[in-house]
């Protein structure tokens, strides 16, 4: 398995939190928000400008910047 | 026997905290469907079985840290002033991470109940969840509820009375593991020693320390002990406890869930699919744009024959008062000073009645959040936030509460940035100016000309955001993590109350501020210059040069002189600050409609000034001082006078410079002469 | 994998898509005033005006409709989404028009004086009768809409 930054995964595709790096503000907010490890994420799509990107977790829909998303590790899942 | 208690309604934002307030209160706190629409505490009262409650409705925040101002005004109250009982509505479709702040409230040892809501959404979706076992499981009482219907608050409130009597016996239901575990039992000890934490539960305030939570160790920085405190801190590993703690709680959820909820993932839903089209590449903008395009032409075609019927209604008591009053001053008082003053400005009710309306449906619809999400990418490139964006909307019905609603930016800078380019939205009060003058200049093309001052209102917006952004208010760029909620259907009737609501505003401040205002200029208008020699509201000093409103006009007619504005106008603006509706009033009372056949609209086309000087006024109300309500929320949010100062300077500053190129340039190139 | 869309919704999407783009491609050149009717007073019969704002409602409501069209075509189940709100799309935009003709009938009972020699028909657009296409969507695929305060689209059988 490869780990990644959520920034590079493609859209509709699910990956599974292996980690959040980063400040310690941002982190923490992306950690209360249900990004722990083992979570898996949908990436959904991104805005039409590009960023920011909308992803599904716990059944609900989030987005974060390109930036944040650089912070959190994962990996693919099938 | 009454009893006298508090009850706060806590939980993460947009799960129908206000909803549910709304339904036991009987009040008519604004609802939306985004998250971040309550920034401030509101109170209530009801009386439930005599039990007299003070119910609380908080801003929604996602756990007990906080980041942004609206989030620190409900963790402090939940903390810090210890409501009786706390409330925490849950989102039923949404539970995973809506209970992750109910394992924290536990923590604190706060008497909880749960408020189990929109129900109806999750039984929609097909999701079962045994709210029984549930209970069973929390140890404390949950009960389901349907906030925007009411359904489920009488047994809230029984329980309530309930709870407020039940001896407790559960408490640390969460584990967190050995190393953990050690930390925090040495943290306890040291906190136990010490009355300074005796206003917090020792288990709770030592995981927030162990989580770092930064309001927490800025707490404990304070007491003896801390040297001690900071020790056992020290020896931990913080960052891997941080995502530890968390981590954990999320597991002892998802144990639970699995056993009291069954739920629905595989169709795609209704807000997945409306969402593939709305933020898709290529679409989303043009749809955005065209959304856009669409309620304006409500606001302004729409309007028209109901705007029609207000001025007959005003032109027929005008004549009637005009008959039955006798006395000549009075006459002219009442017709020239009240009805063509408060007139003037209240025949543009329709106008802002549909304006909110379609606010209120953008609002309730959830597209609100997918607005700031399409154009963060925009925001981010003048330096701010997505989040700042809804603010900015908001602010095309009033400024005021679109300042309020920027306490849900995070970042302090962000936030005053914010403050301070709201006000260059097109409010509702600017637009009778708009409407006034462009239908009264432009004729056909008044549409295409007033689209642009919003434009304008816009370009000037992100133009000083920049600005700022790049020299007195730097900064770096924060982190963007914002909630999509789902779409829900808009009422008719919450948009109804809500356009109601904010046209009862309206209504008042016709029959108030502007009231006084439009007699203070009538006043003005009928008092003889010094030195002139005429009479009190004799038609000869009436509104001119020889009136006390001509001196004060032509006093500061030179400062306005260069844009084209004559001593009329400038009085205009000088009592429009109070109220820039009063800009319309002033003149309707000035240029004499009261007993002219002919409305406002009509005289000013009539050669009573230029198109140029017309376009030249709409862009100066569109950018100077904004209303005195919209000047103390300023200072009340920035906390500053000096930023208040800059706010006045830098947009009147501005109207001057574009009203003067405008002109300037416009009569030399012979536009619109 | 189970297919959630047939031809009928396919053939929908493509109709409507070209109707809505080819009337708001003609009001916009209506609006800069270029004539592209094929005959004498094709606008005026097409109830067209010249918007070039309103013109461009209508293509990006047509694009909605073609865009399902393309995804559906390749396949993609979630396609159809565009479908639906091409629909309710195009209602919002019918609704407008309507309360726009409703104003205007309104008012010129309030100051019949304005209004010598107009007829309501002046203010009829293709928004409205393109808008009747997707009411009879809408009534086909009733099922799946449930406009009861939560909005379920559901994908078809
Ligand atoms: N279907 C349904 N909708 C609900 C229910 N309760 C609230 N809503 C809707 O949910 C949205 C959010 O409601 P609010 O009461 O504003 O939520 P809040 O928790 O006060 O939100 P913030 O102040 O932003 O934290 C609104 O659109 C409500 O109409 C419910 O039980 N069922
Ligand atoms: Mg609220």
């Amino acid at each position: 398995m490869q780990e990644r930054t959520l920034d590079f995964i493609e859209p509709e595709t699910s990956v599974k939190v292996l980690k959040v790096t980063g400040q310690k503000s941002s982190r923490k907010r992306i950690l209360d928000m249900g990004l722990t490890p083992g979570t898996k994420v949908e990436v959904i799509r991104r805005a039409p400008l590009g960023d920011p990107v909308k992803f599904k977790l716990k059944g609900y829909n989030l987005s974060l910047r390109k930036k944040e998303a650089e912070t959190v590790l994962v990996e693919i899942i099938e | 026997m009454t009893e006298k208690i508090t009850v706060a309604l806590a939980g993460n934002p947009n799960v129908g905290k206000t909803s549910i307030f709304n339904a036991i209160t009987g009040s008519k706190q604004h609802v939306g469907n985004w998250p971040g629409v309550t920034v401030e505490r509101k109170m209530g009262k009801r009386k439930h079985k005599d039990v007299e409650m003070q119910v609380v409705d908080l801003p929604g925040t996602y756990s007990l840290t906080a980041y942004s101002l609206d989030e620190i005004i409900a963790r402090d109250f939940i903390i810090e002033e210890k409501p009786d009982i706390v409330v925490q509505v849950i989102d039923a479709t949404n539970l995973e991470r809506n209970l992750y702040l109910t394992t924290q409230l536990m923590e604190l040892g706060t008497r909880l109940i749960i408020a189990l809501n929109m129900t109806d959404l999750a039984l929609a979706k097909g999701d079962s969840i045994d709210v029984q076992k549930m209970q069973e499981f929390l140890e404390v009482p949950v009960i389901s509820t349907i906030g925007s219907r009411g359904g489920g608050i009488e047994e809230l409130l029984d329980s309530v009375t309930k709870e407020i009597h039940r001896t407790r016996t559960s408490e640390n239901i969460f584990v967190y593991g050995v190393e953990i575990e050690k930390s925090a039992e040495e943290l306890e000890n040291v906190l136990a020693e010490d009355p300074y934490f005796s206003h917090y539960p020792s288990r709770w305030f030592s995981m927030k320390l162990l989580e770092g939570d930064e309001n927490i160790i800025k707490k404990a920085e304070e007491s003896e002990n801390y040297p001690q405190i900071r020790k056992i801190l020290q020896r931990t590993d913080a960052d891997s406890f941080e995502a530890k703690i968390a981590d954990q709680r999320y597991k002892t959820i998802q144990t639970m869930l699995r056993q009291v909820c069954n739920i629905n993932t595989d169709r795609l839903s209704g807000s997945d699919m409306v969402d593939r089209v709305v933020t898709n590449k290529y679409l989303g903008i043009p749809i955005f744009l065209s959304l856009m395009w669409a309620a304006f032409e409500i606001t302004f075609t729409f309007a028209t024959p109901f705007m029609n019927i207000i001025d007959i209604f005003f032109g027929w008591l005008a004549e009637t008062a005009a008959g039955v009053i006798t006395v000549s001053w009075l006459a002219s008082l009442v017709g020239d000073g009240m009805i063509a003053g408060v007139g003037s400005v209240l025949i543009f009710l329709p106008n802002i009645l549909l304006l909110f309306f379609m606010i209120s449906l953008m609002e309730d619809s959830g597209y609100m959040s997918r607005a700031a999400f399409i154009m963060d990418k925009v925001m981010s490139k003048i330096g701010l936030h997505g989040k700042s964006f809804i603010p900015l909307i908001m602010g095309f019905g009033c400024n005021v509460p679109a300042i309020m609603a920027t306490r849900t930016i995070e970042d302090s800078r962000d936030r005053l940035i914010t403050i301070l380019i709201t006000p260059f939205m097109s409010c509702g009060a600017r637009l009778p100016v708009y409407v006034l003058l462009a239908g009264a200049f432009f004729g056909r093309d008044a549409g295409i000309v007033i689209f642009g001052l919003y434009a304008l209102g816009i370009f000037v917006a992100l133009i000083s955001a920049k600005l700022m952004r790049s020299t007195i208010v730097k900064g770096e760029d924060t982190p963007f993590i914002m909630e999509l909620p789902s779409y829900k259907i808009p009422t008719l009737k919450g948009s109804i109350l809500h356009m109601w609501e904010r046209g009862k505003i309206y209504l008042k401040k016709a029959g108030g501020i502007i009231l006084i205002g439009v007699v203070g200029v009538w006043i003005l208008a009928s008092i003889p210059a010094p030195g002139s020699g005429g009479t009190f509201a004799s038609e000869e000093i009436y509104g001119t040069t020889d009136s006390m409103i001509g001196f004060i006009g032509q006093i500061i007619e030179p400062l306005v002189a260069p844009l084209g504005f004559d001593w009329k106008i400038a009085v205009a603006l000088l009592f429009g600050v109070v109220a820039k509706e009063i800009v319309v009033g002033s003149m309707g009372v000035l240029y004499g409609v009261g007993d002219n056949e002919d409305s406002l609209s009509e005289i000013l086309a009539a050669g009573a000034m230029t198109p140029l000087a017309g376009l030249g006024l709409m862009v100066f109300t569109l950018l100077y001082v904004p209303c005195f309500a919209c000047i103390g929320v300023i200072k009340r949010e920035t906390g500053s006078w000096k930023w208040t100062a800059f706010q006045l300077f830098y947009g009147t500053g501005l109207a001057w410079i574009f009203a003067f190129v405008l002109y300037q340039v416009g009569s030399r190139m012979g536009l619109f002469a | 994998m189970e297919q959630h869309y047939g031809k009928t919704e396919i053939t929908f999407a493509a109709l409507a898509g070209l109707l809505y783009t080819i009337s708001g491609i003609y009001h916009i050149a209506e609006g800069i005033g270029i004539d592209i009717g094929i005959y004498e007073g094709m606008a005026r019969s097409l109830f067209i005006s010249g918007d070039i704002l309103g013109g461009f409602c209508l293509v990006v409501t047509g694009a909605v409709f073609l865009y399902g069209f393309k995804e559906m075509m390749q396949g993609i189940n979630a396609g159809v989404s565009f479908l639906y709100v091409g629909i309710l799309m195009s209602l919002v935009f019918m609704m407008i028009y309507l309360l726009i003709m409703g104003g205007n009938l309104l008012d010129s009972f309030i100051v019949p004086e304005d209004y010598e020699g107009w007829s309501i028909m002046e203010t009829f657009r293709p928004g409205i009768y393109l808008g009747i296409l997707s009411i009879a969507g809408l009534l086909y695929w009733r099922d799946r809409f449930s406009l009861h305060e939560v909005l379920a689209l559901r994908e078809g059988a």
